[in-house]
């Protein structure tokens, strides 16, 4: 309603009317806006309040790649907590890192619980970590199983090796020394990495080294107590009486040192438990090895010369190696005003018997064992076992002309009597070298290597001939070559000569490839710029 | 066209309160509303000289608002900068052609018209012209109502400086064209809210005569 | 100076009209410049109050809360509207942050805080302290609040980085939204009314 007239005067008031007052629904029902936006306020305030779980505070040596309320706490790659603020302790020694954790993460208070920081790592068990390069650092957790809570942790400041939630089992062996092994040392079972070491320690009587190793499921059942350790670090040389052997496990053995296991015959036998002890074995040799059994040591004396003989040389009886030399020495016996080389040996009487029945006869002692033997003719003898080095063996056989012998029966150790070394063997062996030698030729050799020198005579001759047809005839043949040589040479230089047509086509082609540059590096430019353009192409080509 | 059937409160000497909007008979230029105590004026102070000021300063400051970046933006693959006109381009070459357009209309266009609009109205009403009277009325109303909206590209400026701050992958920083850009749409709203709009339909003598006793502006 | 109570001045031609008391969603124009004259204020006087609440508890959720967050290879930022104008100041644009954070935060803050002190005495038809000078603040900060600007910038922003990053909207966002929504409302709210009811009480007066 417009109006256009208007009166300088105002006009006289009019009557007020009666004002009534009406109750409205809508004003009330407009109050329901502020309360749902009150509502909303305050669930959106409660659900980050109840997210809260506890607060605890992780001390660290340093702080790097850590940031507050940025830095995460990740557990099985869910985010379970933030840094919320990071302090320098009030003696400057270390970190504190205030972390706040999530409502569902109040289980990791566990005292035992272990942080860590993840960053990119390189150590004996590889690399790990790198994806922290891009996505910053950030705190792992190994979740402790301990009652009791905690609201302080002090942090690991390298990964463990072992996390609890690792399934395997745990081995405990025990060895005479470290070797070359570390922790994180792969274990291997034919020849797959099927775990590591974890730690070691040195034993409190300090007589060895136990250390811990971690198998990893499903392997641990390939675990039983009849299983063997050894060392499977480097090379495995083994060079002795019986040759030459090389073993190795694989490369990071050769590197690191490494661990490997195997029941022998593969009869693992029942499934180890937790924390097994086993023997640290130096090779798969020794490892292998049956039980022994008792050892007897007993004595030889020797009148020959014993070189070649060291100890850890095998005691063989007909190529069973049924003991080892233990040491050798020299003596002067009194009596006999003579020396004798006494070589102590240990014998395992229970090799002997492998093939026989599983259960050692009791009533015969071991004494009137030997003794029957002996009397039978077995003798000790010095054999060589390598022409090649030299190496001697003990040999035990029956002689059938071996002089008789007792055995004294309370002597410690028991003596065994020897045989020396019969003056017919070295014979028959020298005897075989000159029958050899014999065999060679040496005649027919001669009248060739005669009739080689002959036709050597000869061939002397023509090459002289040749040398002086070379003078005569060839070498002004050479001279009309080189002049035609420079010839060409002087041709070629009119070809590169700045007029030559070579040069310009040449320099053309180099114009071009100018252009060429140029263009790529428009484009190059251009990809700078809109790199998207790699991708979703350039935008005239959408129209297309 | 002067409508002589209207009389306008300058020609009957009634001042109506800005603010209040009570309508007073016989006050004094500069008095206080008996209502509300704001200044009473028949026209805003010093309107067309306030009017010129800033939109001269606007105008200054429209070429570096333009040319220069607004925003920076470092990531691996460089630092790139954007003025205004590139982040359009940008927008209009990736597809986004409903976004190119808007923000040019918006902080390139709007701008612009304000200013070129502004110019018009001061010049018109310091020659006291009667050209088009209507149509310049509504285009003050359309500036009043369009001049905020300029304001856009400092608020998208701000919240990605805000937001864009992953380190080692992409940062962005404002340039100094932002803060030119602000410069300008505030003396451009300041240029609208110093303009008197009756200024437009003071044409004639007599409306000349009254002004001249109403203490205001200089011919 | 004497107050003329049935004469109304258009603001943008200077004429002066009737003025005619107007019905339930009423408008009067000015018939040259076709400027609005005087609009009847409805129920909005009821309406206001519990809206200015929402406005001032979704305003509180806008500010507190992250407008979007950003998540690119894996990692991830937020931001409110204060980290924003920290940033930018931050960067060596103060004054920029200074406007940025007038006109979105403080300017709305202030008329919705200024709205809810008038009203509530209002509705005890009480006029509070300082009265004229807070309407007149009113006034004068209504052109400079530009939350509805802020929010098609957000917009535009999200829009922009969601070819390069995966956008997650938070809550704040949402607050945004409907804060522009409910503010149109509020602050259609002519203060001149205030005028008009703090003196409807008064007896021997004609409005």
């Amino acid at each position: 309603m417009n109006d256009e007239s208007t009166r300088p005067e105002p006009q006289p008031p009019r009557a007020a009317p009666k004002v009534v007052r009406r109750r409205n629904w809508l004003p009330s029902l407009i109050w329901l806006i502020p309360v749902v936006a009150a509502l909303v306020g305050m669930t959106l305030v409660a659900r980050i309040l109840m997210d809260r779980g506890p607060e605890i505070v992780l001390t660290f040596k340093s702080a790097e790649g850590l940031e507050a309320n940025k830095t995460v706490v990740r557990y099985k790659d869910v985010q379970i907590g933030t840094v919320t603020h990071i302090r320098l302790a009030t003696d400057r020694s270390h970190v504190r890192v205030l972390v706040q954790l999530k409502k569902e993460a109040s289980a990791f208070t566990a005292q035992d619980t272990r942080f860590w920081v993840v960053r990119p790592r390189l150590d004996t068990s590889g690399i790990s970590g790198l994806g922290t390069l891009l996505s910053g650092a950030y705190i792992g957790v190994d979740a402790g199983t301990s009652e009791e809570t905690s609201g302080e942790f002090t942090g690991l400041e390298t990964p463990p090796i072992v996390t609890r939630d690792d399934s395997g089992r745990q081995f405990l062996l025990r060895a005479r020394d470290v070797g070359s092994l570390d922790i994180g040392s792969p274990v291997y079972f034919r020849r797959i990495k099927v775990g590591q070491v974890a730690a070691y320690e040195l034993d409190p009587d300090g007589h060895g080294v136990t250390l811990r190793v971690f198998i990893n499921a499903p392997y641990e059942k390939f675990v039983g107590v009849n299983t063997r350790f050894w060392h499977a670090s480097g090379f495995d040389i083994d060079l002795n009486a019986s040759g030459l052997k090389v073993r190795t496990q694989s490369l990071i053995t050769v590197l690191i040192g490494g661990i490997a296991f195997q029941a022998p015959d593969d009869q693992n036998g029942p499934v180890a438990g937790e924390n097994t002890a086993f023997v640290l074995a130096s090779d798969e040799t020794t490892a292998m090895k049956e039980p022994d059994g008792p050892s007897q040591t007993m004595l030889l004396y020797f009148n020959q010369s014993l070189r070649g003989l060291s100890p850890g040389a095998p005691v063989d009886f007909r190529g069973v190696v049924i003991g080892e030399v233990k040491s050798i020495g020299v003596e002067f016996d009194r009596g006999e005003r003579a020396f004798r080389m006494p070589v102590v040996i240990q014998v395992y009487p229970d090799r002997m018997r492998r093939r026989s029945a599983t259960d050692p006869d009791a009533r015969i002692s071991s004494f009137q064992r030997w003794q029957l033997l002996v009397s039978k003719g077995m003798r000790a003898q010095l054999r060589t076992g390598n022409l090649l080095t030299g190496q001697v063996y003990v040999a035990m056989d029956f002689f059938n002309d071996a002089k008789p012998a007792k055995l004294e029966p309370n002597q410690v150790p028991l003596e065994l009597p020897t045989q020396p070394n019969r003056l017919d063997e070295l014979q028959s062996q020298v005897a075989d070298i000159a029958r050899k030698l014999n065999q060679v030729p040496f005649e027919e050799i001669g009248a060739d290597l005669r009739k080689s020198l002959a036709s050597l005579d000869k061939t002397l001759n023509s090459t002289e001939q040749l040398a002086r047809r070379l003078n005569n005839d060839v070498t002004p043949e050479m001279a009309a070559a080189l002049k035609d040589v420079r010839q060409t040479l002087r041709s070629a230089e009119k070809t590169i000569a700045d007029d030559a047509p070579l040069q310009q086509d040449l320099r053309q082609t180099l114009q071009e490839v100018t252009r060429a540059a140029g263009s790529l590096r428009v484009l190059t430019d251009y990809l700078e710029r809109h790199p998207e353009s790699l991708i979703r192409g350039k935008p005239e080509d959408k129209q297309k | 066209m002067s409508d002589p059937g209207v009389e306008t409160a300058a020609a009957l000497r009634l001042v109506a309160c800005h603010h209040c909007g009570t309508t007073w008979q016989g006050a004094q230029d500069g008095e206080a509303c008996d209502r509300c105590g704001t200044r009473l004026h028949a026209r805003k102070p010093d309107s067309i000289n306030r009017t010129w000021a800033y939109l001269v300063a606007a105008a200054i400051l429209y070429l570096p608002a333009n040319l220069l970046p607004v925003m920076i933006t470092k990531s691996l693959l460089g630092t790139q900068q954007d003025t205004i006109l590139s982040g359009v381009i940008y927008f209009w070459v990736s597809g986004a052609y409903g976004l190119a357009a808007l923000i040019f209309v918006a902080s390139f266009l709007v701008p612009l018209f304000k200013l070129t609009a502004l110019v018009l109205l001061n010049i018109t009403a310091q020659r006291r012209s009667s050209w088009r009277q209507l149509e310049r009325a509504k285009l003050y109303r359309i500036l009043e109502v369009i001049g905020r909206w300029s304001m856009l590209d400092v608020f998208v400026v701000a919240l990605l400086a805000g937001l864009v701050r992953i380190q080692g992958f992409a940062e962005i920083t404002a340039g100094v064209g932002i803060a030119a850009f602000g410069a300008v749409v505030v003396l451009t709203m300041l240029a609208s809210l110093s303009f008197d709009p009756r200024l437009t339909w003071d044409t004639g003598p007599d409306a000349l005569a009254e002004e001249m006793k109403m203490d205001n502006e200089p011919i | 100076m004497k107050e003329v109570p049935d004469a109304i001045v258009c603001e943008g031609c200077d004429a002066v009209y009737r003025r005619v008391r107007l019905r339930r969603r009423e408008v009067s124009h000015c018939p040259r410049c076709s400027t609005e004259l005087d609009r009847h204020p409805g129920d909005q006087s009821a309406r206001v109050l519990p809206l200015t609440v929402a406005c001032l508890i979704l305003f509180a959720i806008a500010n507190l809360f992250p407008i979007v967050e950003i998540e690119l290879q894996g990692l991830s930022n937020e931001t409110t509207l204060a980290g924003a104008v920290v940033a930018l100041s931050a960067g060596g644009m103060s004054p920029v942050a200074l406007l940025v954070l007038a006109t979105t935060l403080l300017f709305p803050l202030l008329q919705l805080c200024i709205l809810f002190y008038l009203l509530v005495p209002m509705r005890y038809e009480r006029r509070p302290a300082g009265f004229g000078v807070l309407v007149n603040a009113l006034v004068a900060l209504r052109p400079w609040g530009m939350i509805e600007v802020f929010l098609l910038g957000v917009l535009v922003a999200i829009i922009k980085l969601s070819s390069m990053a995966q956008v997650i909207a938070g809550p704040a966002l949402w607050a945004f939204v409907g804060l522009t929504v409910l503010l149109t409302a509020v602050l259609s709210f002519n203060p001149r009314t205030f005028w008009e009811m703090a003196f409807e009480p008064r007896p021997g007066q004609d409005g």
